[in-house]
């Protein structure tokens, strides 16, 4: 809703401002308020003037025109050497639409009263629609901390809803102090690193927003040459989907006839299963045989952090699987994010936002365990995976997420992260046994929460015509009897919980004993 | 209305005062400030009569209703044109006062408040 030229009288509603920061917005819960007065701070190389600068050259695309006041920061010919190789950098909008004034002499002849002055003329006589002042600590500096400084900072808001111009003040405090324009500021954002061991991640925290809600908590960011990037929280922008979450009624071909009537007809659909088993037992083959069902009604997406595509490609071409065709005809996406440093939400994001741009159906997450390579907060995962998965679930999608497993060859098989298997509506094991010199590969369904199933253990082998699973492995009995020297039992299925309830710590999801 | 017109500024807010103020001088009015109505008052029996009398609603010592009520007992003062500003609807200031010219509701925009300045003054006489 923007602003009647004609008409004095200020709505009842106040317009928003797009900050052209990816993920701010939502942070803000719709961007600024408009003629809303807005403190940006944080250390110096935390981004501020990037941000601000990101802001007004973005909206200088919608028509608007800002107004960049410094008092004793950066000198304008230095910040343009260092916006330049910014690409929402445009100097064709300077001056007419981004203007840059230097407000020294007024604070330094007249005071705050000069400063404020100038701010108003130069705000009315150029038309801004937004307002950058760097250089709070300089002011307060001058003004000191007192009276004078609420005193102007009072003046720039009302200054600000008078004109309809949405400010920012620029500072390198930190935390949520009370000093004056702390308090009197209409939203307060900062900027801060946090570091873990050798890495260094970025976080944005809005400490306050009046009139409007907002994302709590910190929310990572990222500074390319595309400017800043916020990653709102996933279990805070997430915290409910954004869709009702449609309950399972169908059932979605695994691509694997054999284990779909061990699933009792397919993997119920907007479901996430988890395929857990060690390194090489055959998750990311039978999520390739899952991924290459994928068709026109029902895209898929292969969202990787280990195999590349080439390899994958490569690795379906052997079991008769053309998923390179698939690709071609668009019923595949295959995305990898090789395990780096990349943000735990960031990787979130793109996988949501790859989901919602093909409307993906069919979701191969390979695997969870290089989220885990990505949280620097371990302790943040299962509430990350759970708001992931319900918006998945919301989406109408169905997931199958690998779940590396360490134990190569083990009588228990324990879920290194706890509670992770609560998540899952269906749960698949995946393993290698050994039997008088022999390894043989063995599949067994866990649990499906959605119906029966067959709790077989079942022995499969991987060919050139994919992944064939077999009868029931009757050697089981034998290979326990030699590995633990006890009676043999079969593979007890850990009880699914059903109230989502955190899952005891190391907890074991198969067992022979 | 010539731009060397006279403005009375009845406001409390001392923001928003020094910044109508500021606008209105930088458009070539002269303008007075007072920062109640009781001080309104003062300004209007010191004299000279302003053009124009911009005043808020909700003020302390005299609101708004009472110097606007004040001013219509005044033969001299009475057709001096009035713009009420207030951060409540229209409705609820229709209730206790008339006679003003126009109603602004704050938060105001200033452009538009200037531009309704040169409106009322070049569209009001003493005697209208």
């Amino acid at each position: 809703m923007e602003p009647n030229p004609d008409e004095p009288s200020g709505g009842d509603e106040v317009a928003r401002v797009a900050s052209f920061v990816p993920g701010l917005d939502a942070v803000l819960c719709g961007g600024f308020l408009q003629g809303g007065l807005y403190m940006i701070q944080g250390d110096p190389g935390a981004g501020k003037t990037i941000l601000a600068s990101q802001i007004i050259y973005g909206q200088a695309t919608q028509g608007g025109r800002a107004l960049f006041i410094t008092v004793l920061g950066e000198s304008h010919g230095r910040m343009m050497v260092h916006l330049r190789p910014m690409l929402f950098f445009d100097p064709a909008r300077i001056p007419e639409q981004v203007a840059y004034i230097s407000a020294y002499h007024a604070l330094d002849a007249d005071g705050l009263k000069g400063l404020a002055t100038l701010i108003r003329r130069e705000v009315q006589t150029r038309g801004a629609t937004l307002l950058v002042l760097d250089g709070i600590s300089a002011i307060e500096a001058k003004a000191g901390v007192g009276f004078e400084m609420k005193r102007f900072t009072h003046e720039l808001q009302t200054l600000a809803s008078a004109t309809a111009c949405t400010m920012f003040l620029l500072t390198t405090a930190t935390g949520a102090t009370g000093a004056p324009e702390h308090t009197m500021v209409d939203g307060l954002i900062e900027l801060r690193h946090r570091h873990y061991g050798m890495r260094n991640e970025r976080r944005l925290i809005i400490h306050k927003v009046r009139g409007s809600g907002f994302l709590e908590g910190e929310h990572a960011y990222r500074i390319t040459r595309e400017g800043v990037t916020v990653f709102p929280r996933v279990e805070s922008m997430l915290a409910l989907p954004t869709r009702r979450d449609p309950a399972p009624r169908k059932r979605m071909l695994s691509g694997i006839a054999s284990l779909d009537n061990m699933l009792g007809g397919g993997i119920p659909t907007a479901t996430a299963t988890t395929l857990a088993g060690p390194s090489g037992a055959g998750k990311t083959t039978l999520g390739l045989h899952f991924l290459t069902a994928s068709s026109v009604a029902e895209p898929g997406l292969l969202f990787g952090c280990y195999e590349p595509p080439e390899r994958l490609r490569l690795k379906a071409a052997t079991m008769g699987l053309d998923l390179a065709a698939a690709e071609q005809q668009g019923d595949v996406e295959l995305l990898w994010h090789p395990v780096g440093e990349y943000i735990l939400d960031e990787l979130a994001h793109r996988l949501i936002s790859a989901v919602r741009r093909r409307d993906v159906k069919r979701l191969v997450i390979d695997g969870i365990s290089g989220f885990q390579e990505a949280a620097v907060e371990p302790e943040r995962i299962v509430r990350f995976w759970s708001a992931l998965s319900n918006e998945l679930r919301a989406l109408g999608v169905t997931t199958l997420q690998t779940l590396e497993i360490p134990e190569l060859i083990a009588s228990e098989v324990r879920v290194p992260v706890d509670g992770l298997s609560s998540l899952a509506e269906v749960m698949v094991l995946m393993r290698y046994v050994e039997l008088r010199s022999h390894l043989f590969r063995l599949i067994s369904l866990v649990k499906v929460r959605e119906g029966a199933f067959d709790p077989a253990v079942r022995e499969f082998t991987i060919t050139d015509a994919g992944m064939i699973i077999g009868q029931p492995f009757e050697g089981i009995g034998t290979v326990l009897a030699e590995t633990t020297g006890e009676a043999a039992s079969t593979v007890a299925a850990a009880a699914p919980s059903e109230d989502g309830a955190p899952a005891a710590p190391d907890e074991i999801i198969g067992r022979t004993r | 209305m010539s731009g060397m017109a006279l403005v009375l500024i009845v406001e409390d807010e001392f923001a928003i005062a020094d910044m109508l103020e500021m606008a209105l001088t930088d458009e070539g009015y002269r303008v007075v400030l007072a920062a109640n109505g009781r001080q309104g008052l003062d300004r209007l029996a010191e004299g000279p009569l302003p053009d124009l009398v911009i005043s808020d609603y909700m003020m302390p010592v005299l609101d708004g209703v009472g110097f606007l009520r004040a001013m219509q007992r005044s033969e001299a003062q009475r057709h001096i044109p009035f713009i009420v500003m207030s951060s409540m609807p229209e409705a609820n200031v229709r209730e206790l006062i008339s006679g003003y010219i126009a109603f602004v509701r704050k938060p105001f925009q200033l452009a538009a408040l200037v531009r309704l300045v040169a409106t009322s003054l070049s569209t009001s006489t003493p005697d209208s």
